[in-house]
């Protein structure tokens, strides 16, 4: 069985809590994904949100995001899709996390929590608008590796 | 997001019910901060009302730890449900800050 859902919410900030609700609405429909998958599949899906309003669509209109959901019992491919500046993910710095407090960055943990939490991260940039895919496989699927 | 504050002798215990995301972050620093500017030096976060947690709170919670040390306090956690608990860890919050499994042992690590 597959499930597939998709969303179109303003990009503001008080949108993350309904492409949340999307993501909670759907993993009780898959059996494989159990609390803390859903809680990675929130978690990166709020940070990636997060930087497009925040840094995708700095300085002009806000436009819309694009969440694209898609259960098999295999995997969750999520797309996220929208009009901004493009940027590319795997070109930016990750936080040191041993640091001390003092020498600590208080930001870039976002992007760090995306590829913490998910298989693949992939990035494209085309006329169409941009697109992050986010790749988690599930546990069935991991064991067998 | 709600956020309120109760006193228990000399620690203040903020209570935080809801997600902290990008949206309500900016409010839990703000209401941690006043704390700290108030002059209170024992924080406590009782966390075990929050579902939710992304970078932007964790951002929050290092921005006031910072605030609260410079001023000779200090800002600890308690009774973080395991999915929070689980990315304090995954950004090594643990190893610089003082975290409880309960309320109780956050209020008494104060005094010891």
């Amino acid at each position: 069985m597959s499930i597939r859902r998709q969303i179109t919410l303003a990009a503001k900030l008080e949108s993350l809590p309904r492409f949340r609700e999307m993501i909670d609405a759907a993993c009780p429909l898959q059996p494989g994904i159990d609390e803390q998958t859903c809680y990675d599949l929130k978690l990166a899906v709020d940070e990636a949100c997060t930087n497009i309003i925040t840094h995708g669509y700095a300085s002009m209109n806000p436009g819309s995001i694009i969440l694209a959901l898609d259960i098999d019992p295999r995997q969750v491919v999520m797309a996220i899709t929208d009009f901004g500046h493009a940027f590319e993910p795997a070109e930016a710095p990750m936080p040191d996390v041993q640091a001390a407090l003092e020498d600590r960055p208080m930001g870039g943990f976002g992007l760090f929590f995306i590829y913490r939490t998910m298989d693949e991260v992939r990035y494209e940039t085309t006329e169409a608008g941009n697109c992050l895919t986010l790749v988690k496989r599930l546990q069935s699927t991991r064991e067998e590796k | 997001m709600e956020i309120t504050a109760k006193q228990l002798g000399q620690t203040t215990v903020v209570s935080i019910v809801g997600s902290v995301d990008a949206l309500t972050a900016g409010q839990v620093t703000s209401f941690l901060s006043v704390q700290v500017r108030n002059g209170q030096r024992q924080l406590v976060a009782d966390l075990s009302q929050v579902d939710f947690m992304s970078s932007a709170g964790l951002r929050a919670i290092l921005i006031v730890l910072k605030e609260s040390r410079q001023q000779g306090g200090d800002l600890r956690l308690a009774a973080a449900q395991p999915r929070v608990e689980n990315i304090l860890k995954m950004a090594g919050l643990t190893s610089i800050l003082k975290a409880f499994p309960t309320l109780e042992k956050a209020i008494v690590s104060f005094g010891s």
